[in-house]
This record gives structure tokens, C-alpha cells and sequence, in this order.
């Protein structure tokens, strides 16, 4: 059927639709919102290559003197003995866990809103929206006081288990859902006897994939970047995530104090710990390609 | 050791052995009833990086001990958590850093140790006196002091010579008459910033005999208009309103670091600590720095203030307070003060102020400068009485929201500023329990 | 099924006849049993805290004297403070001028990038991405450069052209942060705008072209409407979350002086200067439950109005 509807396109336009002209306008325009993204990243490679001495004595724009880049690489992993490793792998950890879980209940969650109806769905819903209306500054000190009670404070769990809760994936998860599940194709499943978290799991979810990988990767970068529970919660800088470190060695420099001025790692480090979200991204673009609910809605 | 300093440390050996009346281990100073033979472990909260110097010698000392040296963050940060942790009954660490100005604020709740049940005020006379002051509340020792910060005057002596300058300014007028001629190299040259500093103004007035803050137990006087107090706040409204000082540049932000690198901040007056962070933020202008002793009210006197410094304390809460005694006195008065005097610490013990491979220390940075004697001199200077109000970190945060429209937009006078921030701390204070007025 | 292709698509495009959503609906235990294992740690994380905040915001809390009882007295006592109301304004005005700019460029990328009619779609779609990405310490840092006017770029561009803009006086702070935030959320924005594009099926499209529709009514009638689930949702929490705006202050304070952010400058940062400088904890609760409220009305009114269809079934 595609084909004949590509062919009649032809006849009236010399592009198709999945391979429209592309306009040098549209591309220019966005070019400049693209600028608008870029220049402060500019800013942080060009910087991570200068010495802490030539960031200080050169315009943020240029290059220094000397070009340090791998300079400052090296004493990143070697500074304060190597624990920006271990920052790495706790951000690791707890993004991959924390990612995961955070997920898949939102997509459980998220089904269940839009696809069955339980008792107390909308105080459900006025209770979410909420409780995420709290600025979390204030909700810090109980959360401590309550993980302190069950002795996990200073551990893991301490910023795995808030990081299980992804309100906002529960809503998105419950939009695309919504829309991109037509009901049709589960009353067919349960017709013939399939089982509601079989159906879930092979219906619902493969359609869902552009939505569940942008849940994801948003889970993963807010993870990542998670600074202010943590920092009450974990007292030992050997479980401390990288936000967290990386802030520690700023305020060395800029706090009253004899603290060292370690400006040059402090970028670096940023710069080393954009990369793996930025391989997440491209690694989980495809999924926004794939031609979605078009094989499943035969009629 | 250099002899003076193996004998301070022995005296303080035997100062400590006599007390508890205990002979001890064979090698261990003894402190009453330190635990040998249980292991121990020693939860150390500091930002100050080089506590962890004088760790092994300790843990050799006691090979029961294992010390945790842990950064729990900077200052405020440290403390919050030091509360959380006091609230939640757990992760109280042994030993915790504070600054001067906000061990008031833990100890009058009682959440720090009297430490002289330990028999610290055996060694009060070791420090400078207003060091000691510092951490004596109601007439106790709640810390042991571990750094110092006498202000003195941090100049860079090629630009203050471009403009005409030959002599660091002795007296206050001629530190005025200094900034006009360096606001007269043009551009952004000015002779110091101040972005609204309270810890400036603060080492001026406290210099100068001013005495706004009077606590005694839970009753604090609050008074801005003592001698000392106003003419600091007279000399430098006229700094400002003569433009004369850099009002947009904050200390500690990029902006500063490039200041000073450059010269158009041609001084600092600031804490003896600055020695280890100057070099490293104004690296084009090594050579060019000296520090001469801060500038006076009157010809000839020698008075001095602080400007920052830090003290270690014992939380009320925590578990092993023999074991961390022993280690806090280690290494801010013992055999582990040392290696962290090697390391970079400015310290308020006579001991050291008065040694001679201290005094001689040099630095190319400050050009070859003794700068040492000039800072053990002002250390020793620093005038005795201040006190700070117990809730001078939240002070502090108010003072920066009350003093915004005279350093944004020129609105009003510092006198008014100091008014108003008087009427806020009265008001908090009294609402936070304490009698205020 | 080729029925539903070609009414006018809507995201309740399943709100297909009732006689079909009966039969789907009608399972309520299942679906309180997917919902469970978020519910249960939500109630864990968040529910039991704030029942907690609650209660110590009915304490004062005195540096001497320990807590006292004072019931709604924290609530009054806010009512009347100026410093509260100041950021309050400051936070609401704030968004009702950078939600709709963020998320109508956004909207706007999105449907640039979706339309394939862009050189290296793939580019941009990770480059506008990219500022999400990076922590607030370390967005701000670049900023902070950016917008200096001794050393940054500004600095240099006022010196070229002869002007003395400044980004940080206390008038145009409120801009500059506007502009680090739009910065930081409009490709997250985008990118849940160009999920839900993706999401459209590609048959309405050739269904479209079959009737003759331009690139314009394909907008306006295909994937615009598409949008409206997300556009709701991220209304909703783009609200709650600049209302909460706290970060790029705190960062901004230190980092440039004269920029009129006082320690009150959003209620957010004001509840984090009462509790962990001010020792006040019972105070901030209560203005963090004030806000709470303040945000979850407007956001509710948001929900309800825009949500009628799902919400109602």
C-alpha cells in the first residue's frame, strides 16, 4: 500500500515523504538556536586544554599557550589518588541501576494509567503531581532523617532508591502510551488469551520504544547530573558521584581558605563526564528512527 | 627538629603525662585512659587538606588507631551535615573542623565537648592569645586552635611603584592616599576590591579597637557605634563613596583571580593563608607580591585583627573521645604539627611563630621576602576581645542582602547598612532564644 | 480499522467507540498491580517525607530552647514576610515569560528536525540536546564567562561596539537566567516533542498526501494535535520546575557581585538559606508547603483543562 501512495506523491511533488527537499532556510535558522547550544561547550574544550595558569592569564575564547589537554587528563585520574575513578564508577552504578529501574516502573506505571482504571486513580495523580511540587530542598533533611532511621545513609541505596522515582517518565510514559498503544490490539491479545503483563511486555512495550528510550536517556542524564540529595545523604567521598567530586574540587578554589585552585581539572573532569552522555545519546538514537506502530495496525 | 621545637613538644609530653598521673605505653605520650588494645576508628571531618599529614606518625604512635581523615565538605556544607548527623543519632565523626566565628553557634547548644576535661587549658599559653580567645566560650575550651588567619596586607609592589608608591602604606591615611594614586593609573586599576566583605570591614573594626558584638552565655549586646567601630566605618564609606575600591568584583570568583593576576587589584588585606592560594591565582605576577603588616589607625601602634582561621573540636555525640583528644592535640599542638606547618599551615602556636627555619622561610612568588616574620608579627599583634555573635553564619547571609543596594546602586550609607543588619540580628536572635538588643 | 485513519487524528485517537473501552478498562487489580511498584517507593521517598515536613513546619525551631509547638504560627508569620512575597513574584513572573519561549522553540525544532527537511537532522538532534546534558556547576561556570563583562565575551563585545550592557545588573539578571535556563530545557523539550512526532504513524501522512494536504495543514492537522499530551505534560512540569528555580542563583551569587540576588531571591533558595544557614528548619517547611500548594493549583487547573479526555474515561 506504501508503494502505491509513494508513486501518486510523485506524480504531484518531485520528493516523498520520507525524503522530502531539504530547506537551506530551515537549516540555517535552526543552525543558530544549534550556535546558541554549542558556544558554552566550545568554551569548555577550548578551556580543558589550558594549564590552570594559562586560564587565568588568557580570554576564555582563545587558546593558551600550552596546549595541556592530556596534561590535565592525567592528573584528573591521579589527582586526590585517583578517586575520580571511583566517582566514575559510582555514577556508573548508580545511573545504569537507577536508569533501569526508574524505567521500567514508570513504563509499568505508565501503562496502567492509560491502558486500566484503578480505585483512586485521580487522587493518584493529584498526590504525584503534588509531592513533586515540594522543592526538594525542603524535603532533603526528613529524607535523611528516614534513611537514617534504617541505617542506609552513606550508602548506595541512599541515591539509588529516591532515583527509582521518575514522576515525570511516569507521565510521559503515560502519554505515549496513551497514544501510541491502540487499544484494539489489546482486546485481541486477551481474545486470545494472553496474559496482562504477556501482553504488556510483547504488545505494548515494543511500541513504546521511542518513548521509553527518550524516558531513559532522560533518567540517565538526570541521574548523572543528580548534586543536591546526594550531597546530604553521602558523608564518604568514596560513594560520592561524579556532580558531587567535581563540585567538592570547585569550591576548593573558590571558597575562602587555602584550598587549591584546581579550575583546569574542574573543566576537564566536566568535559570527561559529558562524553559517556553523549555516547548514551548516539547509541539509543536509532530507536527514534524505526518505523513504529506501522506493522502492528493491519488491518 | 629544631631544639626549640623538640623541647615544646617534649614539655607538652610531660605537661600531659604529669596531668593524668598515668605512665602509659612505652612509646605512647599517654592521654588518660586512650584505649591501646581495642582498634579504633577515628572519623575526622576537614577541609583543611593537610590534617592527613600527621597521620602516620600518629598510627604509629597508637597501632590500635586508624584515622579517617574525610573532606564533609567546606564550611557551611559541613555543618549542615554535622546537624543532620547530630539529629539523626548517627555518622557523628570524632573530630570536626570549625571556623572561629562558628564554633559559638555548636557550642552554646551543647554540641561540642568541653575539652578541658582533657586538660587542654594546660596549654593555652602556647598559642597566640587571641587564638585562644577564639575558642574559649563562657570561659571553656571548645577546640583546640589548628590554622590561623592575622590579616595583614598581601601588595603588589610593581604596580603600587607604577603608581607612585614606594613604601607599603604604614597608616591608614596613607593607605588612602595610596588608592587615589592608583585609581589614577586609569582603567580598572584600583588598590582593593570589596563586594560588600563583612570579614574586611569586620578585621577593620576589630583592629581598631571596635567591639560591636558583646555575648555573654545567651545574652548578646549588638552596638555599631563604639570609637573603633566608627571610625572604621567613617574611613572606608569614604573609600566608596571616592571610588577608590573595586565594588564589582567578588572575591574568590574568576573575575578576582584575573584581578590580581593582572594588577588592576593592586592589594589584598586579607588572612595570613592567602600565602598557598595567591601564587596559584596570580601567576603572571610572581616576583611582584610582598606582605607588610596591616596598615594602622595611628603612627607606631601595632594592633592586628583576624581574617578567618579554623579550629578542630570534639562533637558532644561522638564515640571515641579519649582516642580523638589524643589525636587533636597530635597534630595541633603535638608531634604531628609539623609536617603540617611542612605542608603549608599557618599556625597560632608560639612554638612555631617563634622558630627559626619558619621565620626564614621564602618564597620566589613573594620575590625572597622573610614574609614569615612579617605574619608570626601580626599574628601575635592580633588585638584580644573580639567575639563574634553565635549566629553569625546566618549574620553573615543577611549581611549580604542588606548591604546589596549600597554596593549595587550607591543607596544609602554603611552606617545605615550596619543599622539595619543590628535591627535583623536583634530580631532573629531573640526569635532563635537568645536576648538580643 | 482504516475507519480511524481517516477521522481527524487526535492523541485520544483510541477513544474509540465505548462499547471497545469498556472491555479494556474494566481491570482494575491489574492495574493497581503495575502501578504498585512505583506507588510503594514513592510513598517511601517523598509521601512519608512531606507527612514529616508537614509536621515540623507546625515547630519553631530556636538555636536555645530547642523546638516549640506553634501550630499555624510558621504559616502566619509567612503571610506576612516581604522577603517571601518578593521571590514569589519574582519566580511566577519568571515563568509566565520563559516556559512559553522554551517551549514554543521547542515545539519549534521539533517539528524542523521531524520534517527530515533539515542538512544533518542527526547533528542537531544531538547538539540541542547536548545542554541538558551538562551539570548546573559546570553550566554555570560557562555562563558566568560568557556573560562577564570584565573578562567574558561580553566584555569583549561591549569593547568592540562601544556599549556598557551589563547581564548581571540586578535589572537583567533575571534575563541572563532566562537565557542559561532556555539553554539547558529546550532540547530536553524537544526532544519529548519529537518522541511523540515519531510516535505519529506514518500512514496519516500518506493519507494526507493523498488529499492533497500541504506541509502546513499537515502541521496544523496531523502533528500538532499529536503533540498535545506532551504539550501538556511538559507545561505542567516546566512549571513545577521553574517555579522551583534554585541552582543557577545559588551558583550566580558567588560567582558575579552586584547582581542583586539576595539570599530570598527565589522561595526556593530563600527555604534553602532558612534551613541550612538559618537553622529555621520548621519555617522552610512551611514554605516549601506553601509553594507546594501554589504550584500544584496552577499545575492541577493545567492537568484538568488539558487532560479532560484521558482523565475522563
Amino acid at each position: 500500500m506504501s508503494s502505491t501512495s509513494s508513486t501518486v506523491a510523485r506524480r504531484t511533488r518531485v520528493y516523498t515523504l520520507a525524503n522530502p527537499r531539504k530547506s537551506t532556510t530551515l537549516t540555517l535558522l535552526t543552525g543558530l538556536f544549534a550556535l546558541y547550544c554549542l558556544l558554552p561547550m566550545v568554551w569548555l574544550v577550548i578551556n580543558a586544554s589550558k594549564s590552570q595558569q594559562d586560564f587565568v592569564s588568557s580570554f576564555g575564547l582563545a587558546f593558551g599557550d600550552h596546549f595541556a589537554l592530556w596534561d590535565n587528563v592525567v592528573q584528573v585520574f591521579t589527582f586526590q589518588e585517583g578517586i575520580f575513578a571511583r566517582w566514575l564508577l559510582n555514577t556508573v552504578l548508580y545511573v545504569v541501576v537507577g536508569a533501569l529501574v526508574s524505567t521500567f516502573l514508570a513504563a509499568l506505571g505508565g501503562y496502567a494509567l492509560a491502558k486500566h482504571d484503578f480505585i483512586g486513580k485521580r487522587v493518584f495523580l493529584l498526590v504525584v503531581l503534588g509531592s513533586i511540587s515540594v522543592p526538594g530542598i525542603a524535603l532533603a533533611i526528613p529524607q535523611f532523617l528516614l534513611f537514617a532511621q534504617l541505617g542506609i545513609t552513606n550508602t548506595p541505596w541512599a541515591v539509588l532508591i529516591p532515583s527509582f522515582i521518575n514522576p515525570f517518565g511516569l507521565y510521559l510514559m503515560w502519554v505515549f502510551t496513551a497514544q501510541a498503544v491502540p487499544d484494539g490490539l489489546i482486546e485481541a491479545a486477551r481474545i486470545d488469551g494472553a496474559g496482562e503483563f504477556r501482553i504488556f511486555r510483547q504488545i505494548a512495550f515494543p511500541l513504546l520504544a521511542p518513548a521509553t528510550v527518550t524516558v531513559l536517556l532522560f533518567s540517565f542524564v538526570s541521574i548523572w547530573n543528580n548534586y543536591f540529595l546526594p550531597l546530604i545523604m553521602l558523608k564518604d567521598p568514596a560513594w560520592y558521584p561524579l556532580t558531587i567530586g567535581i563540585n567538592q574540587w570547585n569550591k576548593l578554589g573558590s571558597t575562602a581558605g587555602n584550598g587549591e585552585l584546581i579550575q583546569n581539572l574542574v573543566i576537564t573532569a566536566s568535559l570527561l563526564t559529558i562524553i559517556p552522555l553523549v555516547i548514551a545519546f548516539l547509541s539509543l538514537q536509532r530507536y527514534w528512527q524505526s518505523g513504529l506502530a506501522l506493522g502492528a495496525i493491519k488491518d | 627538629m629544631k631544639k626549640r621545637h623538640l623541647a615544646a613538644a617534649v614539655a607538652t609530653v610531660a605537661t600531659l603525662v604529669a596531668l593524668t598521673g598515668c605512665t602509659g605505653g612505652s612509646d605512647a605520650p599517654s592521654g588518660a585512659g586512650v584505649p591501646t588494645d581495642t582498634p579504633i576508628t577515628l572519623k575526622v571531618w576537614s577541609w583543611d587538606g593537610t590534617v592527613k599529614e600527621a597521620v602516620p606518625g600518629f598510627e604509629k604512635l597508637y597501632p590500635n588507631i586508624t584515622v579517617d581523615v574525610i573532606n564533609a565538605g567546606s564550611s557551611t556544607d559541613e555543618y549542615t551535615a554535622l546537624d543532620n548527623a547530630i539529629q539523626a543519632g548517627s555518622g557523628v565523626p570524632d573530630i570536626a573542623m570549625f571556623e572561629y566565628f562558628s564554633l559559638p553557634l555548636f557550642a552554646i547548644p551543647g554540641k561540642l565537648t568541653d575539652l578541658s576535661e582533657f586538660g587542654a587549658e594546660d596549654i593555652a599559653s602556647d598559642y597566640v592569645d587571641a587564638a585562644w580567645g577564639n575558642v574559649t566560650i563562657d570561659g571553656k575550651p571548645y577546640a583546640l586552635p589548628s590554622d590561623y588567619g592575622p590579616a595583614a596586607l598581601f601588595y603588589n609592589q610593581a604596580v603600587l611603584a607604577e603608581a607612585g608608591v614606594t613604601e607599603p602604606p604604614a597608616t591608614w591615611d596613607e593607605f588612602y592616599e595610596a588608592a587615589k594614586k592608583v585609581r589614577a593609573l586609569g582603567g580598572d586599576h584600583y588598590i582593593t576590591n570589596d563586594s560588600a566583605d563583612i570579614f574586611l570591614l569586620l578585621s577593620l573594626i576589630w583592629e581598631g579597637g571596635g567591639r560591636p558584638f558583646t555575648v555573654d552565655g545567651s545574652n548578646v549586646k549588638i552596638d555599631f557605634t563604639d570609637a573603633g567601630t566608627t571610625r572604621a566605618v567613617e574611613y572606608w564609606q569614604r573609600m566608596l563613596d571616592e571610588d577608590l575600591v573595586n565594588t564589582k568584583v567578588t572575591g574568590w570568583s574568576d573575575d578576582w583571580n584575573r584581578g590580581l593576576n593582572e594588577g588592576t587589584i593592586a592589594t589584598q588585606i586579607i588572612g595570613s593563608w592567602f600565602t598557598s592560594t595567591l601564587p596559584e591565582r596570580a601567576p603572571d605576577a610572581a616576583g611582584d607580591f610582598r606582605i607588610a603588616p596591616l596598615p594602622q589607625w595611628e603612627a607606631g601602634e601595632t594592633s592586628g585583627s583576624e581574617n578567618g582561621g579554623s579550629a578542630m573540636a570534639i562533637p558532644a555525640d561522638a564515640k571515641n573521645k579519649e582516642a580523638a583528644y589524643a589525636f587533636l592535640e597530635y597534630f595541633t599542638h603535638g608531634d604531628g604539627l609539623q609536617s603540617r606547618i611542612d605542608a603549608g599551615a599557618f599556625v597560632p602556636n608560639l612554638s612555631n611563630l617563634d622558630d627559626e627555619t619558619f621565620l626564614g622561610t621564602t618564597n620566589e612568588f613573594f620575590g625572597d621576602q622573610k614574609y614569615n616574620e612579617v605574619l608570626a608579627e601580626s599574628s601575635k599583634n592580633v588585638a584580644t576581645g573580639w567575639q563574634y555573635p553565635p549566629f553569625f553564619g546566618w549574620a553573615r547571609t543577611s549581611y549580604e542582602d542588606v548591604s546589596a543596594p549600597l554596593y549595587n546602586s550607591g543607596k544609602g550609607t554603611l552606617a545605615d547598612v550596619l543599622e539595619t543588619w543590628k535591627q535583623r540580628s536583634i530580631e532573629y536572635g531573640n526569635e532563635q532564644g537568645f536576648t538580643v538588643e | 480499522m482504516s475507519q480511524q485513519l481517516l477521522a481527524p487524528p487526535t492523541p485520544a485517537a483510541n477513544a474509540a467507540p465505548d462499547r471497545t473501552s469498556l472491555r479494556v478498562r474494566r481491570r482494575p487489580k491489574v492495574g493497581l498491580l503495575f502501578i504498585a511498584p512505583f506507588a510503594v517507593l514513592f510513598l517511601f521517598v517523598l509521601i512519608i517525607p512531606i507527612g514529616y515536613s508537614a509536621y515540623i513546619s507546625l515547630f519553631q525551631n530556636k538555636l536555645i530552647g530547642g523546638n516549640a509547638f506553634v501550630g499555624l504560627g510558621n504559616y502566619i508569620k509567612l503571610f506576612n514576610d516581604p522577603q517571601f512575597y518578593d521571590g514569589a513574584i519574582r519566580v511566577v513572573v519568571f515563568t509566565a515569560i520563559q516556559v512559553p519561549i522554551m517551549l514554543i522553540s521547542a515545539i519549534a525544532l521539533a517539528l524542523a528536525i521531524d520534517s527530515l527537511r533539515l542538512h544533518g537532522t542527526k547533528f542537531f538532534r544531538v547538539v540541542v540536546f547536548l545542554p541538558y546534558a551538562i551539570p548546573a556547576i559546570v553550566s554555570t561556570l560557562m555562563w558566568g564567562f560568557m556573560l562577564g563583562i570584565r573578562y567574558g565575551l561580553i566584555g569583549s563585545l561591549n569593547e568592540a561596539a562601544g556599549t556598557s550592557f551589563d547581564p548581571f545588573a540586578p535589572e537583567t539578571t533575571m534575563i541572563s537566567i532566562g537565557v542559561m535556563v532556555t539553554w539547558g530545557f529546550t532540547g530536553y523539550n524537544m526532544l519529548i516533542f519529537y518522541a511523540a512526532l515519531r510516535a505519529v504513524p506514518r500512514e496519516l501522512y500518506e493519507a494526507a498526501a493523498i488529499d492533497g494536504a500541504n506541509e502546513f495543514h499537515i502541521i496544523r492537522h496531523i502533528k500538532l494535535p499529536a503533540l498535545r499530551g506532551s504539550l501538556i505534560v511538559t507545561i505542567i512540569f516546566s512549571i513545577i520546575g521553574t517555579f522551583q528555580l534554585f541552582n543557577e542563583p545559588n551558583i550566580l551569587a558567588t560567582l558575579v557581585s552586584n547582581s542583586g540576588i539576595t539570599s530570598y531571591y527565589t522561595p526556593n533558595l530563600y527555604a534553602y538559606n532558612l534551613a541550612f544557614t538559618g537553622s529555621q528548619q520548621g519555617y522552610a517547611a512551611a514554605l516549601a508547603i506553601v509553594m507546594a500548594l501554589f504550584t500544584i493549583a496552577i499545575a492541577y487547573v493545567v492537568q484538568i483543562k488539558g487532560m479532560k479526555n484521558v482523565l475522563n474515561k
